[in-house]
């Protein structure tokens, strides 16, 4: 089971709601985009809740028929959700999009809506900083390198998902020494050499980097035509030619 | 034996005073002298004002009394007729009368009602309806409000149907308490009622057919104000 945290009013709103129900037989649901930590948040509230996914309506229909509480994750994949008896029963749903309005809105008492992680800024920074630590300690990246976790990019395209995946590949990315990088470029290379030209056609793996790191740290062309020991029209051809700006 | 010597060995006033019909004497300058005890309890839902130029609009014209057949709707009372009457300028009547319900026999089902604090429903939702509308809101409960059984799936519902009549108020006033001398009967038995009141400088309407619906799943009685909702709640236990 996940720790769930958020400072967002909104988030700490469905929060107490939850914990206010929690002893009650009332149903709630949560909707709001994916990976928005909308089951960690359950789970988080309702720990011995047993969990199933609306794609399995017989396991749900059976644990319904056996349990006080249950946590439906996928709500909207629910086939026949009017068929459910969710009298006197803790069930506490999750779902993507609300689907069927009217059939929410009488199954159940409670419905909050999850805002995406993109309206919840105040929890961004944190999550950032707990997912480099994740991506550090599970890619056993050296302890002697420091990391700032505002350094990495916050992709929030897919709420948590997107901003994990980006913490993981920033800390990748940048925990790699020369022979990790070599044996990269050996395995995309391996993968794709093929045809008359391939020298050439590859050349950009080394030179868009090399340009493109050598202008920001130098600044000018000048000097940076200097710094690489070539001819400073070489270098705004390949400017040119890697459309590099 | 006349009227006379009657009234020289009987008190009268204890009939006044348990009649079903309230029974309000005023002043000549509208001052409440005498109230009996079911006019008490209407007084809960109307003002003195209001009940004093009612008596005047329907007093009759010389010393006496006139009844008059008018429907008046005050929250939950009924009444379809009143009595004016004074037989000197110093005094004046007034008397209502219900409108006869049909005996409802209302019964529970016993496996849906659930011993619940309705604080914890109210505050749950209040939490909820905070998320989307963010203008002031006040609460002033009555922690004392024994548990008391009800659906609470159906209740919470009934709940957030009411505060969504009020999404677009600029404040929003609820109050929960006991209604002194109120009760219905439920499964023959007779059961006090909590009133939770929520008023604002207006609200939508179009949910109402629903909050009556799901009011009726729940036994809670509710009352459609322009710019109020009460629910009438049996404190069943």
């Amino acid at each position: 089971m996940g720790h769930f945290f958020s400072k967002s009013e909104k988030v700490q709103a469905i929060i107490k709601g939850l914990n206010l129900t929690k002893n009650l037989y009332v149903s709630s649901i949560i909707i709001g985009p994916p990976y928005t930590g909308k089951k960690t948040l359950a789970q988080s509230v309702f720990p011995i809740a047993p969990i199933v996914s609306g794609e399995n309506l017989s396991e749900l229909k059976n644990i319904l028929a056996n349990s006080d509480e249950v946590i439906i994750t996928d709500f909207e994949k629910i086939t026949n959700p009017s068929s459910l008896n969710l009298v006197n029963k803790r069930v506490i749903a999750t779902a993507n999009y609300v689907g069927n309005s009217a059939l929410i809105d009488d199954l159940f008492a409670f419905i909050y809506t999850m805002p995406p992680l993109i309206e919840r800024t105040e929890d961004i920074c944190y999550l950032q900083a707990l997912y480099m630590q994740e991506a550090i300690s599970v890619l056993l990246v050296d302890s002697n390198t420091t990391f700032n976790s505002e350094m990495i990019p916050a992709d929030l395209s897919l709420n948590n998902k997107s901003l994990k995946q980006s913490a993981y590949k920033f800390i990748m990315k940048y925990s790699l020494n020369v022979e990790d990088i070599q044996e990269v470029i050996f395995h995309y290379l391996f993968e794709h050499l093929e045809g008359k030209d391939v020298y050439r056609e590859h050349l950009p793996l080394y030179e868009i980097p090399l340009i493109k790191a050598g202008l920001k740290k130098y600044g000018s062309q000048l000097k940076l035509a200097e710094v690489l020991g070539i001819n400073r029209n070489t270098l705004r051809k390949k400017i040119y030619e890697h459309k590099i700006d | 034996m006349n009227t006379k010597s009657i009234n020289s060995i009987i008190n009268f006033e204890p009939f006044v005073e348990w009649d079903n019909s309230p029974f309000v004497l005023f002043s000549n300058e509208g001052k409440i002298l005498y109230v009996n005890h079911s006019a008490e309890i209407l007084f809960g839902s109307v003002g003195a004002k209001e009940m004093y130029e009612l008596a005047l609009a329907y007093a009759p014209a010389g010393f006496g009394y006139i009844t008059t057949s008018i429907s008046l709707n005050y929250d939950s009372f009924l009444f379809y007729a009143v009595t004016v009457g004074y037989e000197n300028e110093e005094h004046i009547s007034l008397r209502l009368y219900h409108t006869p319900h049909l005996k409802q026999t209302r019964s529970v089902h016993g496996e849906s009602l659930i011993l619940t604090d309705i604080n914890v429903l109210l505050e749950a939702n209040i939490a909820l309806f905070k998320t989307k509308n963010p203008n002031p809101l006040t609460l002033l409960t009555d922690q004392e409000i024994p548990q008391c059984k009800i659906d609470q799936n159906n209740f919470s519902k009934l709940l957030r149907k009411v505060l969504y009549a009020f999404r677009a108020s600029s404040s929003l006033d609820i109050t929960l308490k006991l209604l002194i001398g109120q009760y219905l009967v439920v499964d023959y038995q007779k059961q006090s009622l909590i009133g939770l009141h929520f008023r604002a400088n207006g609200r939508y309407v179009d949910g109402d057919k629903e909050i009556e619906a799901i009011s009726s799943l729940c036994h809670v009685k509710p009352i459609l104000k322009e710019n109020a909702i009460l629910l009438e709640i049996p404190l069943i236990q």
